[in-house]
């Protein structure tokens, strides 16, 4: 109906999305079912998922602290900071899972195996800011940004985890998840107090 | 009331179709029309989605480009 309203008026490329949203298959984000995911499913060994989480989580810990530099409300600088600091928690847990798996506590080396420019939703951040065109300059896309990232990571961690076989690796990837989870709802109620504020 | 509207043929893809076309596009080149309630569209949408309410989408025209791609969901 609103296709139809839009091409009445002079909108000759508009296009209805046949299902709406409900129909959409990617979890407020772009990119297709499996995307991200392959980073998960080539990669065969716990260790690699491990190491190839923790850049994830170092990729978006960075996004949020740019942000934290840039914001100029509190409550954003407030809600980023505490983002960014959960995430150096979930790098520890990355590790001391991967200590457990492997025996080895060499941190460098470790280091040395992780890939800096993935972001969690598995594009690097030159790929995330052309995609979403998001203007770094708008808070409320900002936090749209964060939001789609850590959708993306959250649909990413569960499905690991469900593929995941040894058990403890799976807690692990469940606790991840759940807590992106958390990242959501909480980037969701920054957004609503945000958009609150501007709607007067 | 505008009848044309009622005899406007509209495109429609389907979600592997619009995906398609958004991975074919550059974000700039492309609009993402969200039509449903502040409520849904802040509780999951399309990344790169506007937000227009359909109560809103009368009078919002000038905020969308006639002549690109406009998904409406």
């Amino acid at each position: 109906m609103a296709t139809q309203q839009l091409a009445g008026n002079g909108f000759t490329n508009a296009i209805n999305l046949s299902g709406g949203f409900k129909a959409w298959t990617g979890q407020s984000a772009f990119d297709g079912e499996e995307d991200g995911l392959e980073l998960f499913t080539d990669l065969s060994k716990p260790t690699d998922v491990l190491i190839m989480a923790y850049s994830l989580e170092e990729g978006l810990q960075d996004f949020y602290n740019s942000m934290v530099s840039r914001a100029e409300s509190e409550e954003v600088i407030k809600v980023f900071t505490h983002l960014a600091a959960i995430e150096d928690l979930h790098k520890d847990r990355l590790f001391k899972e991967y200590t457990r798996i492997t025996g080895s506590d060499d941190k460098e080396k470790f280091l040395a195996k992780m890939q800096k420019q993935m972001l969690e939703g598995g594009l690097t951040t030159e790929e995330y800011l052309a995609r979403f065109g998001t203007d770094l300059e708008r808070v409320d896309e900002v936090i749209g940004m964060a939001m789609s990232i850590e959708g993306q990571a959250l649909d990413l961690y569960s499905r690991a985890a469900q593929r995941a076989e040894d058990a403890d690796n799976k807690t692990t990837l469940e606790k991840i998840a759940a807590e992106e989870k958390t990242h959501l709802e909480r980037l969701g109620e920054l957004m609503d107090s945000i958009l609150g504020e501007n709607d007067g | 009331m505008r009848w044309k509207q009622f005899f406007t043929p509209a495109k429609s893809m389907n979600s592997a179709e619009a995906k398609q076309l958004l991975q074919d596009h550059e974000l700039t080149d492309v609009q993402i029309l969200d039509v449903r309630q502040p409520a849904e569209y802040h509780a999951g949408h399309i990344a790169g989605a506007i937000l227009i309410p359909l109560p809103r989408l009368s009078d919002s025209y000038d905020l969308l480009a006639k002549d690109k791609p406009l998904l409406v969901y």
